[in-house]
């Protein structure tokens, strides 16, 4: 700052922001690789003034002042420019001279990035860490009171069925009237949720596309991933690899002109179609794509024209209530594939779950319901609602599911939970856990990015510039400045990883609970938890 | 010690069966007491001949008849020899520590389990999980599994040595030898095996040719297992080589976790062969999508360094209202030019010393770049006064364009100067002798050396004509100098004095007249005097009134008075008193009368509350507001042919007036070349920019110009310091001559990295980073 500047109420001290640069002098050699690589500018090359004093008392010297300067690494404390925390600095330095430290104190940045009228909006996640998940324990262990499982050893089906699964009299009485029984998808239970192209880069989108093809034919895992609402690109449509996508359409229903113009053309019938009503990070509110990110490929893709911004509004155009959305969004879909493709909702969690689910009971083109509970993760959206809108995913599938239970339908329509599985890095104990509670599977976005192409996003307000198009690993940009950061080869093959990884976890769970080689659906006698409410909340064992 | 034979133990007493503890201690109560060959006549009983300890060097022989339970040979010990005359339960061999055991029927699931050292031969097939958790402990010889049939499912799960060897004869499973998912989990040890397989881990264990040692072994071996099953009929069978297959664990380092194919196969043999050539989008854009390096260069840097050199305002030529570009006058210091700094100065105005030196309140200084770090300003008094000497550049010749300007003071002067320099005449009409106007008349002596003013006024009278008019001119002389010339310049200032309307005003003096009369001497001051309005006109008459021997000086004003620099601190000097808010109700002899009823006595009055210009003659295309022209931005009146500058349009300070001058000539010689005038577009440099961490701050006050020149921060200017190439860690900026005095710094965009060293370190806040243009 200038001395003779005057402070503005959003002049802020480095102190005041949530991340503080250090540089350590010695070891900088000034090579400029941190300012380069800074996605949001917030270091620069700064100019210091260094006083030498030469005094001395003896009769006759004169004190003296020399002045000179010296170079180094200056943060911005303009709310603008703020330092995001995401550390490419201290990747890049070869010195390891500089690295950004989370605040010790509640920041003071909070209350001016809302300069203009414009309250703050990001990418990520609830800045919340932790959460009910990762307390619940599994607590049920066989020895020897059930078949022992070797989770190495024994072979496991951990399968689950997307799609009205109707009971054998039930399925043939069906055929007999209707001459159709619905559709139902043999799948793995650790879907990819939906991440649009466009929220994501060319070569994320591919890099997880081509790891779940990988998955399927290479080591016969049948993992399917969901597409996103951003259209999906023609090539795909038209190519076997259709079978592995569920295809999203959601309020801006981009790309879907694309989508009807490939039906013909199509080699398979893609796994499922997701109909989106919410999204877990931004509970009823839509989405925009500003018209900056909007280029000639995403344009193609989505079937608009370049440079202009996409809005998702929060609910679709022309459904005014439960009935007509089940009725006519999910049979309108149905008939796009002949009756011949599962179609399910997939809604944000929230207390009026059980009015949407039992109007899907009633539906026989219901092919589930998929809940994106409060952690769940986006490229973009109002801060108030990432953080505070929202309903735990734990009980709101548990209630589903008991629901279901009441009237012995448990196993014909399956819940699909998502929002912050993995959250804390326990992917497999969540997504065993919300499986345990009742859900038929999982989605999971965040982790996928975290953990296939490295994502630093994290709750504790780190990156989280999603929504800006920098991101510094490549994952959310358009820029293929920034995107060729990212190899697509080698975001599939940390896609393979993590499901293997994950299907060994999966196994070291389900198999010391020796009940069976499949998949626990419902299985909530296993699960513990040392919170009492919760324990009750969530009819599990409460154990201390 | 003596031998005795055929010691048979019976597995049932009194017709009931022994329990196995009891059969235990029987058999081992005989092996201490010597007996060698014992019959055990078994009945279900657990763990026959095992843990034989106390069996002598020579061994002990049991032979099982009837019906043996589990686990047979149970940690059996070496020189334990068991036969089973029929078929073993389960386990048969558990943690088999040396025991030689042969069964002549089949034997259950888990036959070796555990084994770690000894033999089993089985004479027909085993169930599941055989050879399972075998061990070979270096101390001994590998443990040995012979069987003469199959395996069962899940053979040598989690084996860890021992060789196991099936023959295939008359299998259970003749279609697979080695049951379902054999050796998950192996580590050590061999199999071999003779028909066909079902499969097996992979990951674990691999087939490998049987080399001519372990072929010598297996027959060598193969007989003798063959003779204790009492099947040597089959050694020829068996002896055929390229009928047996041979499995190894794999070494840990061989281990395959997952057999798969690379991604890299997989991208080019089965993504982009059902895809098409560039995957997913190959067909939508041909935008490389390879992988880069995080840190860039040429087209993939996220920003680039711009040299913009002079592209901004520095704050001092931005704060000129005459626009001269201050920086490069110290520029040229620094560069040892003094003179050509001294002459620069000539280009924007005709009064350099005059005005810089001395009228001016040098609005350059109080923009300077260094008063926002609390430093002082560069000096520009010196300069200025240094100016006095400025050479006149040649003139260029006439263009035959004519520009008639209608008054001699600073702004008809400046004008016609700048239009005489782009080699057009122009032609000031003025009623006075002399061109100079308000600078030569009413400007006090104290403020100024009237050598200067003399000396700079030559300086313009030998380059600009003036036409003395004898008499005021009217809107027909108007209307001719139209016809006459192309273009006419109204530069009148305002000469016309503001009066109150109060009773008595005619007893006042109007200011510009007293400071002429100072002028010229003839002035005439009471003791006391009164001064109505106190602005910086009215300090130069109080300072005046003072030369001509007042005393007693008073400065009124309606509000607080706007005076301020240089006459305000004469005027305080020669102890004027300012005294506000005196509202004037009557000027009497006595004084000055107020509203509120007080006099002020008064020998002489004095009213200074501003002029106004006297447009009588303006013709009625000329649009006017209250009393002053309307122009717009470039001066240009309602009447295009027409241009109006100075007092007359707005009152100002002289540089104002020469800035306005030299404007309006922009756009005459634009209007002249048919060229639309334009704003100046130019904005001024944003000051954080600026690094004044180079300069010192304790620096006071200025030793003359060079150190004036040293401790300019040249805002927006590159000042050639070449910081920026020594600051690039990528070396990429180099300084390039372009003739004369005139250089670029230009960059290598194959070197730099777009870090932005350059524009954090540039003094001037020369280098700005702007976004490198998108890739589609």
């Amino acid at each position: 700052m200038l001395s003779d500047r005057h402070i503005t109420p959003s002049t802020l001290s480095k102190k005041d922001l949530p991340w503080q640069v250090l540089w350590n002098r010695d070891k900088c050699t000034l090579c400029g690789q941190c300012t380069a690589v800074c996605p949001v500018n917030a270091i620069e090359l700064g100019v210091f003034r260094k006083r030498i004093l030469q005094t001395s008392l003896d009769t006759g010297s004169v004190p003296s002042s020399l002045n000179s300067v010296f170079h180094g690494i200056r943060q911005k404390t303009d709310p603008a420019y703020s330092c995001v925390g995401c550390a490419m600095c201290n990747l890049v330095c070869p010195n390891d001279a500089i690295i950004p430290v989370k605040s010790d104190e509640a920041d003071k940045l909070r209350f001016h990035i809302n300069q203009g009228g414009q309250p703050r909006s990001r990418g990520g996640r609830r800045n919340v860490k932790g959460g009910i998940l990762d307390q619940i324990k599994f607590i049920r262990i066989s020895m020897l009171t059930d078949p022992a499982l070797d989770a190495g050893r024994h072979e496991f089906e951990l399968r689950t069925l997307l799609g009205r699964i109707l009971p054998p009299e039930k399925n043939l009485e069906f055929y007999y009237e209707n001459g159709w029984i619905p559709p139902v998808r043999d799948i793995y239970p650790l879907i990819i949720g939906g991440m649009s192209f466009g929220a994501l880069s060319p070569n994320m989108w591919e890099g997880l596309q081509m790891g779940v093809a990988y998955l399927n034919e290479e080591l016969s895992m049948p993992v399917r991933i969901c597409t996103g609402e951003g259209g999906c690109p023609p090539r795909l449509l038209r190519s076997r690899f259709l079978k592995y996508v569920i295809l999203q359409i959601a309020s801006g229903y981009f790309g879907w002109d694309e989508i009807i113009h490939s039906i013909p053309h199509m080699k398979e019938d893609p796994c499922a179609v997701e109909i989106k009503y919410g999204q877990g990070a931004k509970p009823g509110d839509g989405g925009l794509l500003m018209w900056h990110k909007v280029n000639k490929l995403i344009a193609a893709i989505r079937g608009v024209p370049a440079g202009v911004s996409l809005p998702s509004p929060p609910t679709h155009q022309t459904q005014y209530s439960i009935e007509e959305s089940v009725a006519k969004m999910i049979q309108s879909m149905c008939m796009a594939w002949g009756f011949r493709v599962p179609v399910y909702p997939k809604i944000s969690g929230t207390s009026t779950a059980l009015a949407v689910l039992n109007n899907l009971t009633r539906n026989p083109y219901a092919g589930g319901l998929a809940i994106d509970g409060e952690d769940g993760g986006t490229g973009a959206a109002y801060n108030v609602s990432m953080n505070h809108m929202g309903h735990p995913i734990a009980s709101n599938v548990r209630d589903c599911y008991l629901t279901l239970t009441k009237t012995g339908m448990q196993n014909e329509i399956p819940l699909f939970a998502a929002g912050g599985i993995g959250k804390s890095g326990n992917l497999a104990a969540n997504a065993s856990a919300l499986i345990m509670l009742g859900a038929s599977g999982v989605q999971a976005g965040k982790y996928i990015m975290q953990a296939a192409a490295g994502c630093v996003g994290s709750e504790s307000d780190r990156c989280n510039i999603c929504n800006i198009g920098r991101c510094p690993k490549g994952i959310t940009s358009q820029d293929s400045r920034l995107y060729r950061r990212l190899d697509v080869e080698e975001v599939a093959q940390r896609v393979v990883d993590v499901f293997l990884s994950f299907d060994t976890e999966l196994k070291k769970i389900v198999a010391p609970l020796g009940r069976s080689t499949s998949l626990p659906i419902g299985m909530s006698d296993a699960l513990g938890i040392s919170d009492y409410n919760a324990a009750e909340r969530l009819g599990i064992k409460y154990v201390v | 010690m003596s031998t005795k034979d055929n010691y048979i133990i019976s597995g049932k007493k009194d017709g009931k069966r022994v329990d196995s503890r009891i059969l235990e201690e029987m058999i081992q109560e005989a092996v201490a007491g010597g007996y060698m060959n014992l019959e055990v006549q078994a009945f279900g009983q657990h763990g026959i001949g095992g843990r034989l300890f106390k069996s002598d060097t020579n061994g002990t022989n049991i032979i099982i008849s009837g019906q043996s339970g589990q686990r047979v040979g149970a940690m059996g010990f070496a020189n334990t020899y068991i036969e089973l005359m029929g078929p073993a339960s389960d386990d048969v061999g558990w943690l088999n520590a040396g025991a030689h055991i042969v069964v002549h029927g089949n034997a259950g699931n888990g036959a070796a389990n555990g084994m770690a050292q000894g033999k089993i031969y089985v004479a027909g097939n085993i169930g599941s999980r055989g050879m399972t958790m075998t061990k070979h402990n270096p101390r001994f010889e590998p443990p040995e599994l012979w069987v003469l049939g199959s395996a069962g499912d899940y053979f040598g799960e989690f084996m860890a040595g021992g060789v196991a060897v099936i023959c295939g004869v008359g299998s259970q499973t003749p279609e697979n030898v080695l049951g379902y998912r054999p050796f998950v989990g192996m580590v050590g040890g061999k199999a071999f095996f003779r028909g066909p397989h079902g499969g097996f881990s992979q990951s674990d264990s691999a087939m490998i040719p049987i080399n001519d040692a372990e072929w010598d072994w297996l027959l060598k071996n193969m007989k003798l297992f063959l003779k204790e099953i009492h099947r040597l009929e089959l050694l020829k069978t068996l002896s055929d080589r390229k009928t047996w297959q041979l499995i190894v664990a794999r070494s840990p380092d061989e281990r395959i976790l997952f057999p798969k194919r690379s991604m890299e196969s997989f991208k080019t043999d089965v993504w982009e062969k059902e895809l098409g050539r560039g995957g997913l989008i190959g067909d939508l854009t041909l935008t490389d999508r390879s992988l880069i390096p995080v840190i860039t260069t040429g087209i993939l840097r996220r920003f680039v360094p711009v040299w913009e050199n002079r592209k901004y305002l520095a704050p001092c030529e931005a704060g000129c209202p005459t626009g001269i570009p201050v920086q490069e006058r110290w520029s040229l210091i620094r560069a040892g030019h003094v003179d050509e700094a001294v002459d620069l100065s000539l280009s924007y105005t005709p009064f350099p010393a005059t005005v810089c030196g001395y009228l001016c309140p040098n609005l350059c200084m109080q923009a300077c770049s260094r008063q926002s770090s609390l430093m002082a300003p560069v000096d520009i008094k010196k300069l200025g006064q240094t100016s006095i000497d400025a050479k006149l550049p040649e003139l260029p010749p006439e263009s035959g364009k004519k520009i008639a300007v209608l008054g001699g003071g600073p702004a008809g002067i400046s004008v016609a100067w700048q239009l005489r320099m782009s080699g057009h005449k122009a032609t000031v009409y003025d009623m006075a002798k002399k061109l100079g106007g308000k600078i030569s008349s009413v400007i006090p002596s104290s403020r100024i050396p009237q050598e200067v003013i003399t000396k700079e006024l030559e300086r313009v009278r030998s380059v600009i004509p003036h036409v003395n008019l004898q008499q005021r001119l009217t809107k027909k002389d108007i209307e001719q100098l139209l016809a006459d010339y192309d273009i006419l310049v109204i530069a009148v200032g305002a000469r016309q004095p503001r009066m109150l309307s109060v009773p008595g005003k005619e007893k006042a003096i109007p200011a510009l007249d007293f400071l002429a009369q100072a002028k010229e001497g003839k002035a005439r001051a009471g003791r006391r005097v009164v001064i109505i309005g106190a602005g910086n006109v009215g300090c130069d008459v109080a300072a005046e009134a003072h030369r001509f021997g007042a005393r007693e000086i008073t400065l009124i004003d309606v509000q607080e008075p706007a005076s301020y620099g240089a006459e305000r601190k004469a005027a305080e000097e020669i102890g004027a008193k300012f005294i506000w808010p005196c509202f004037t109700r009557e000027i009497t002899n006595k004084g000055v009368k107020l509203e509120s009823g007080k006099v002020i006595p008064a020998d002489t009055v004095i009213i200074s509350i501003g002029d106004v210009p006297d447009l009588a003659f303006l013709p009625e295309s000329v649009k006017t507001d209250r009393g002053f022209v309307i122009v717009n931005d470039y001066f240009q009146t309602s009447n295009p042919r027409i241009f109006a500058i100075g007092d007359a349009v707005k009152p100002g300070l002289i540089t104002d007036a020469i800035g306005a001058g030299r404007s309006a000539a922009d756009a005459i010689i634009k209007i002249l070349k048919g060229i639309r005038p334009s704003d100046n577009l130019r904005r001024v440099i944003d000051k954080k920019r600026i690094k004044l961490e180079y300069l010192d701050p304790r620096v006071t006050g200025f030793d003359g110009l060079e150190h004036c020149g040293s401790q300019c921060s040249s805002c927006g200017t590159c000042r050639d310091c070449a910081i920026c190439v020594a600051v690039c860690p990528q070396s990429a900026i180099t300084r390039v001559t372009k003739g004369g005095n005139e250089f670029e710094m230009v960059v290598d965009e194959n070197r730099c990295i777009g870090c932005g060293f350059c524009a954090g370190a540039c003094p001037c806040g020369v280098w700005a980073m702007i976004e490198n243009e998108p890739i589609e």
